[in-house]
């Protein structure tokens, strides 16, 4: 502790280049704390998202490939169902766009609310979506987008079936980032009949719905029993685990960024290194005296070291301070807008400020090992014959 | 030497060879001398005569290539680069040309410099900084950072940091190099002081022949060797021609022995 005094002087021998140092190491650090908050956050919004005790059954080949429609009722009999639902996938795309821009759905009318209850349709629109045949249920963000309202009448052209279909609004799912488009799995099939086909005999997603979340488990497993030795087998997933995977590439780019971020950490090593070489460099004559009085070398080498850590702590925990604070922000920002709402769940927990401290400590210490090193080891009089 | 008193310091036969490139460079060959305690004494010679190895060898920072180095008893060359570092700290107070002070400390702090290789507490560390800052006559600029100082007064603190731990031998490389004839003649006055009034043993390495008039004896080194009997003589009258008569009579009596006397 008889030395904090000299490290800490020494540090604030050239002020402008310590805050400017100290700035970078705090810059970064603050990018990593708020990088590393994404996968928990992502975690937290797909936990917002999915309910626990809804599950997804799909083709075990992939969720491109169909399974018969027949196995939804097989679904439906197994224990601690509550209720479970067959999607097929329209590919419907709106004039407008000349493309698919939202994902559209055939659905069991008369099932979809046992298996959605926490979705926020009003029991009126419920009814008149098993009432009109041509019935559409749209989701709050696309009715917004669009400028929809209900009673309206929207056409969707098909790019995975060859029949184009036309729709009524008749509910909507009221929530601000809701982009669902739901119709009527009758009115599809019915369509493919008139087009001379055999109807719709396949489901894309069964979503299933547990009494319990304890029951989950043994449900899955026993669907996945029930198609086993199929030509379609399934595999089960919880809704979690169903959006999680659908979002992979977005863990992707999460993995991109970090590598990026770690490219970033290096660089800023390599900065507060060569500020650390220059201190060296700068008071060799110092040093070299200061060994020539009798300092030994762990005494210099210490010295050096901490004072490269303690910079770099002390930006550290600046950054961390303001990944803290920006996140904080963006929560309180969530509470005001819908909009923003998803980023409520990106949030510095102690780990991360663990980890935000650890990385600025490390930035110090390799940034300062080298030059610290090199000071301390070389003997007085060549220190004293380079500076003299 | 003819002097009755405990050498402090014993050189037996010691030659330093530096590797520089592919040459070797013979900086000191086969130089002998003793230093008894209390005693104030110069190094002189022209540049690359020896005289800067000779003082790195009796101050601890260089080992010899040949021969002993011994002070107080402890042959030097037995001791590690550690182990030289700590016997430095205890018993060595170096001062150089260049004072090289820390700038970010005051004058009380870079004198307390070296007694933080020791226990002592804080206070008692200030205390003693402050009392060799007296000495040197510094009192009233404990509080002074270097760059307030002029270079005269950075001497005087390094000075100060090279007596704090009171050591048996004060080692001054080219002291009065930097500074002014006033300031250089305060500066080897002050450390007659020392050597008088603290009894301490003072090796001075200098070309300034003012330094004859302060210290008790000189050597003379010329070439890595050390002169001695007549060319000693020689080379002191030379001196001391340079500091009382000039320049020139100090060159003729180099170039033409006897000539100025």
């Amino acid at each position: 502790m008889k030395y904090a005094h000299l490290v800490w002087r020494n540090l604030w021998r050239n002020k402008l280049r310590t805050v400017m140092t100290a700035g970078a190491i705090m810059l970064a650090v603050v990018l990593v704390c708020l990088l590393l908050t994404m996968p928990a956050g992502m975690d937290a919004m797909l936990d917002n998202f999915a309910s626990n005790t809804r599950l997804s059954v799909h083709n075990k080949a992939g969720i491109v490939y169909p399974m018969p429609y027949s196995f939804v009722r097989k679904v439906r009999q197994v224990d601690g169902v509550a209720g479970a639902v067959a999607w097929m996938w329209y590919g419907g795309a709106f004039e407008e766009d000349g493309r698919v821009t939202f994902p559209n759905f055939a659905v069991e009318v008369e099932h979809i609310g046992a298996v959605f209850p926490d979705y926020p349709i009003a029991p009126e629109q419920l009814a008149d979506f098993q009432r009109y045949r041509d019935g559409a249920i749209v989701g709050r963000q696309l009715m917004t987008k669009y400028g929809w309202a209900i009673g309206d009448r929207v056409a969707l052209k098909s790019t995975a079936w060859p029949v184009d279909l036309d729709f009524r609004i008749v509910g909507v799912i009221d929530e601000e980032d809701a982009p669902h488009f739901w119709f009527n799995r009758e009115y599809l099939d019915q369509a493919l009949r008139n087009a001379g086909m055999s109807g719709l005999g396949i489901a894309g997603t069964i979503w299933v719905r547990a009494a319990d979340p304890r029951l989950v488990n043994s449900i899955m497993r026993r669907v996945d029993e029930m198609s086993r030795n199929s030509e379609a087998e399934t595999a089960s997933e919880t809704e979690k685990s169903f959006f999680s995977n659908f979002f992979g590439s977005l863990q992707g780019l999460v993995t991109i960024i970090l590598v990026v971020t770690g490219l970033v950490s290096l660089c800023i090593v390599f900065i507060a290194a060569n500020t650390a070489s220059m201190g060296v460099r700068e008071r060799a004559g110092e040093l070299a005296i200061m060994k020539a009085i009798g300092f030994p070398r762990r005494v210099i080498f210490a010295t050096l070291l901490a004072e490269a850590a303690l910079l770099s702590i002390v930006a550290g925990a600046a950054g961390v301070l303001l990944a803290f604070g920006l996140t904080g922000a963006l929560k309180a920002a969530a509470g005001w807008s819908d909009v923003l709402g998803p980023l409520g769940n990106f949030t510095v927990t102690p780990f991360v400020v663990v980890q935000g401290l650890f990385l600025s400590l490390f930035v110090g210490m390799l940034a300062g090992v080298v030059p610290s090193f090199g000071a301390a080891r070389k003997p007085v009089v060549e220190s004293l014959h380079e500076v003299f | 030497m003819g002097d009755a008193r405990e050498p402090l310091i014993r050189i037996r036969s010691v030659s330093r060879r530096y590797v520089r490139g592919v040459d070797e460079v013979h900086a000191l060959e086969k130089v002998s001398l003793s230093i008894p305690v209390g005693r104030f004494v110069a190094f002189m010679g022209p540049s690359g005569s020896g005289k800067s190895t000779l003082m790195n060898l009796v101050s601890g920072i260089d080992r010899p290539s040949e021969g002993e180095v011994l002070v107080a008893g402890q042959s030097l060359g037995e001791l590690d680069e550690d182990e030289l570092a700590e016997w430095r700290a205890r018993h060595v107070g170096l001062i150089f040309q260049f004072f090289n002070l820390i700038p970010v400390l005051d004058a009380r702090e870079n004198v307390g410099l070296p007694l933080l290789l020791t226990d002592l507490p804080k206070a008692e560390r200030l205390r003693r900084a402050e009392t060799a800052l007296r000495v040197v006559g510094l009192e009233d600029r404990v509080d002074h950072y270097p760059r307030t100082l002029s270079g005269g007064e950075q001497q005087r603190v390094a000075i100060a940091r090279a007596i704090v731990t009171d050591p048996d031998l004060i080692v001054a490389d080219e002291p009065t190099g930097d500074l002014d004839a006033r300031n250089a003649e305060a500066i080897l006055q002050l450390l007659r002081q020392l050597k008088n009034d603290f009894g301490k043993t003072i090796i001075m390495v200098t070309h300034d022949p003012r330094a004859l008039r302060f210290v008790d004896h000189a050597f003379h080194l010329d070439k890595g060797l050390l002169l001695e009997g007549a060319d000693a003589q020689r080379a002191d009258r030379a001196v001391q021609l340079a500091a009382g008569g000039g320049l020139l009579s100090a060159q003729a009596e180099a170039t033409h022995p006897g000539a100025a006397g």
